[in-house]
């Protein structure tokens, strides 16, 4: 770095504009107001705007939400649908089995159906509204640390203007040094700043690696005589076809305002075919007859994808190091047992802020002072709901009749089951080699028709997430050794990138028999970062972009 | 040199566009609002002239409440103040009305230069800046590309059909961005904190003088009777050959069977 980068000191520091940041920010600046304590507080967003890297079902239990603000629905938070009734179907390819016994955790009475991108932006205006000051398409890209190497600092924002080759374009305008006494960290699933707190501070378990699921999903609106529309069923979960048993994810369809649909379809990155296709496998459980059968007319307004972390209880990091806090989705806060996470997100931010709080009453940002937050996680409801689903992800990843085995006896045993703790795999770790000799099928058998209205395929899909990026900008995905993309890869797996991208941001392109290249279409990026997570090498890595690059989320 | 820029607030173009139930507006829960693009180049010109020559630029914009997040982006970005003019009765207001109610916040303000993007993206009207000149009684050029200021006089390159025009008048002069003449720069996060302190009123028509019964929607010179989507778009057909003979020969095979345009 030739350059000063320009400091620019805050009281508090929150990085990522998700729900379990902004709740925080509210409840921080809340309490800050009650006990007369003046903070700077910043928060920065990679997205363009607050919400538009927000992406989920989403059925939300209010429960914390009633705690950050009890008159939330008269400050006009935006809600799809309160009267829920759940259907939780079993499916064949053809058919559709009603599962008879719907367990306690898939109960959604008292929970309401939202859109979280709106949502997101609804907790954006009231967080600027109260004197936050938030920063969309700012994009953090390195974790500032203390001289003693072992204190969080801050986060230094990306330069903008940069060229693809690195160099710096008319427009150039250099990140700054965003420090602050205390930064709390709610990227999502897979941060990549918290990955670089994990590389000098390990926060993450070395035997509970990180586990996840991408979900693709759609919101689809209906002619206004679709029957599903005014029936009594606003809440349908699958399992089954097309993922197989095996596969570990789900389906999910749920009822929204104006005539539209959230439908979405969600696998676990522990899949062992390495020519499974999330995207492939999305169209297919469009094509369901249950599925199809309700969203017969439709139109596809706006299509995503994203990670959810999964790995529960067991896989949290540790939650506090001096100078820092990590909540929501970065600390595996997601009750995947409930397949929820919003309102576990928003409570661990509001812990986060509370802990916050107190250090500036002491004056004391060290660990000493913000170990509460552990505390804190630990004696909240939070924690209770997540501890009784300790090891339900590691027993969704198991086969067979074993899987039920292990759920069973956890649904009995509070969560403690057979064996406790259930050992978990890294995604990266679980595809199977394909054999020497394998050659692709000639014709797909189930190849997908599209129509480009209601069935989509990629880059019409990526059209409608919005996704934009400055083209001329370095490649923000670094693909560290492209030989095994060549050779390695693609005799042992065919390179799955080019399938598990819900975004064909990796291609192989072969323009001579033989002669293989890997092409990035980094512009497509929907941010989801199954890339880095799935890639049998751990041969990528996913950076930040220039700052308001990405996804432009309104309504999934 | 007092410079103003009158900028405009319209809906992102890459955000949901869907045409409202009454069929002559669209829906606007789900929009993401943003500057004018043209107006971002008028913006970043108005920087650069007060950059070279010293000066104060101003930020002139009407609109509803949440126009104020404009304003403040152009402020992040380096003009010195803003004018936002919000009154309920504005609202509707035709190119023309617009036009005569910018014309008298500006009547009260000392200005050199008027600079405002060719068009908005969301009307596409091109009109109100020309219409603001023509009040103001002073010159404009339209679509520019480049411009010069030596004295009090300013030289401005003109995109015209098939070429260019170079225009010279004597300030004050109002003239409209184009895009190609010059490249917005981004606003600093020191920038975004520094417009949160930065000068901004607010006006409505009565502080402007204007009668509100001569503006606003049922004063409309011009209404919509009806607003229709875009075709969808078609599906990318990529002509196969290796040379470029062979291209061409696909191509035109391609222009005379299928869009049988040839």
């Amino acid at each position: 770095m030739t350059e000063e980068r320009e400091e620019f000191p805050l009281d508090v520091l929150f990085v990522g504009g998700g729900p379990a940041n902004l709740a925080g920010a509210i409840r921080l600046k809340k309490l800050a107001d009650e006990k007369g304590l003046e903070l700077e507080v910043g928060l920065i967003e990679k997205g363009d705007a607050i919400g538009n890297h927000s992406l989920s079902g989403a059925i939300l239990d209010p429960i914390a939400l009633k705690e950050l603000m009890p008159d939330y629905a008269e400050k006009g938070c935006p809600i799809e649908e309160t009267r829920l009734h759940d259907r939780f179907y079993y499916l064949t390819q053809h058919r559709k089995f009603d599962v008879p016994f719907t367990p306690k955790f898939m109960h959604n009475e008292g929970c309401c159906i939202i859109s979280l991108s709106r949502f997101t932006r609804w907790l954006g205006e009231i967080a600027e509204g109260m004197g936050i000051n938030i920063f969309p398409g700012f994009a953090g890209t390195r974790v500032l640390f203390g001289e003693d190497g072992r204190s969080v600092t801050g986060v230094g924002t990306g330069d903008k203007g940069i060229d693809k080759n690195g160099k710096k374009k008319a427009t150039y305008e250099p990140g700054v040094d965003l420090t602050a006494r205390v930064t709390i960290f709610g990227e999502g699933p897979r941060g990549s700043l918290i990955r670089q707190v994990d590389e000098k501070l390990e926060i993450f378990s070395k035997t509970m690696p990180q586990v996840f699921e991408t979900a693709v999903k759609e919101v689809i609106e209906l002619p206004e005589d679709n029957p599903f529309l005014k029936g009594q069923d606003t809440v349908i979960h699958t399992f089954g076809y097309p993922l197989g048993l095996d596969t570990k994810g789900g389906g999910f369809l749920y009822r929204m305002k104006d005539n539209r649909i959230s439908l979405g379809l969600v696998v676990g990155l522990d899949y062992e075919d390495p020519l499974l296709e999330p995207y492939q496998m999305f169209l297919r459980y469009k094509r369901h007859p249950l599925i199809a059968g309700i969203i017969q007319g439709g139109k596809v307004l706006q299509q995503g994808a994203k990670t959810l972390s999964i790995g529960g209880y067991y896989t949290m990091p540790v939650l506090s190091v001096n100078g820092a806090l990590f909540v929501g989705d970065s600390a595996a806060m997601l009750n995947a047992q409930r397949l929820k996470g919003i309102h576990t997100a928003m409570k661990s931010g509001m812990l986060a802020a509370e802990t916050v709080i107190s250090a500036f009453e002491k004056d004391d940002f060290s660990l000493d002072t913000l170990r509460a937050y552990d505390q804190k996680v630990a004696d909240s409801w939070l924690n209770a709901e997540r501890y009784e689903a300790r090891n339900f992800t590691q027993a969704l990843a198991r086969k067979g009749v074993v899987k039920f085995m292990h759920i069973g006896a956890q649904y009995f045993t509070k969560g403690r089951g057979l064996k406790d703790p259930l050992s978990l795999v890294e995604d990266c770790a679980t595809l199977k080699k394909l054999p020497k000799d394998w050659k692709a099928p000639e014709e797909d058998s189930e190849k997908p028709e599209y129509d480009g209205t209601l069935y989509l395929d990629k880059l019409t899909g990526v059209y409608l997430s919005g996704t934009q990026h400055v083209e001329d900008q370095p490649c923000h995905l670094i693909v560290h050794n492209t030989d095994i993309c060549e050779t390695l890869c693609y005799e042992e797996y065919r390179n799955p990138c080019t399938r598990f991208c819900p975004a064909q941001v990796y291609e192989m392109v072969e323009e001579t028999p033989g002669e293989r290249r890997l092409v990035l279409n980094p512009s497509n990026c929907l941010h989801c970062k199954t890339c880095e997570i799935k890639d049998p090498y751990k041969n990528i890595t996913w950076t930040c972009p220039e700052g308001g690059g990405g996804p432009k989320y309104s309504i999934v | 040199m007092e410079i103003v820029v009158l900028v405009k607030q319209v809906p992102d173009t890459e955000s949901l566009i869907q045409i409202a139930g009454d069929g002559v507006s669209i829906k606007t829960e789900d929009l993401k609002w943003v500057m004018n693009p043209y107006d971002e180049f008028a913006v970043e010109e108005a920087l650069r002239i007060k950059e070279a020559q010293g000066g104060t630029v101003t930020i002139l914009s009407m609109g509803p409440a949440k126009t104020v997040e404009t304003i403040r982006t152009a402020l992040a970005m380096g003009a010195d103040k803003g004018i936002h003019i919000n009154d309920p009765a504005a609202e509707g207001s035709d190119a023309l009305a617009t036009a005569k109610i910018l014309a008298a916040a500006l009547k009260e303000m000392p200005y050199d230069l008027i600079i405002a993007g060719m068009r908005a993206v969301d009307g596409d009207n091109y009109q109100v800046a020309p219409a603001v000149a023509e009040l103001l009684g002073i010159p404009q050029i339209t679509q520019v590309i480049q411009e010069e200021i030596t004295g009090d006089t300013i030289r401005c390159t003109q995109v015209v059909e098939g070429g260019a025009a170079v225009i010279e008048a004597k300030l004050p002069v109002l003239f409209t961005a184009q895009r190609g003449l010059n490249e917005p720069r981004y606003a600093s996060l020191p920038g975004i904190m520094k417009a949160k302190k930065k000068p901004l009123d607010t006006k409505t028509l009565a502080d402007l003088g204007v009668d509100a019964a001569t503006v606003g929607a049922q004063n409309q010179k011009v209404q919509i009777t009806a607003l229709n989507p875009p075709p969808a778009r078609q599906a990318i057909t990529m002509i196969e050959g290796d040379d470029p003979q062979t291209l061409a020969v696909n191509l035109v095979k391609k222009l005379h069977e299928e869009a049988k345009v040839l």
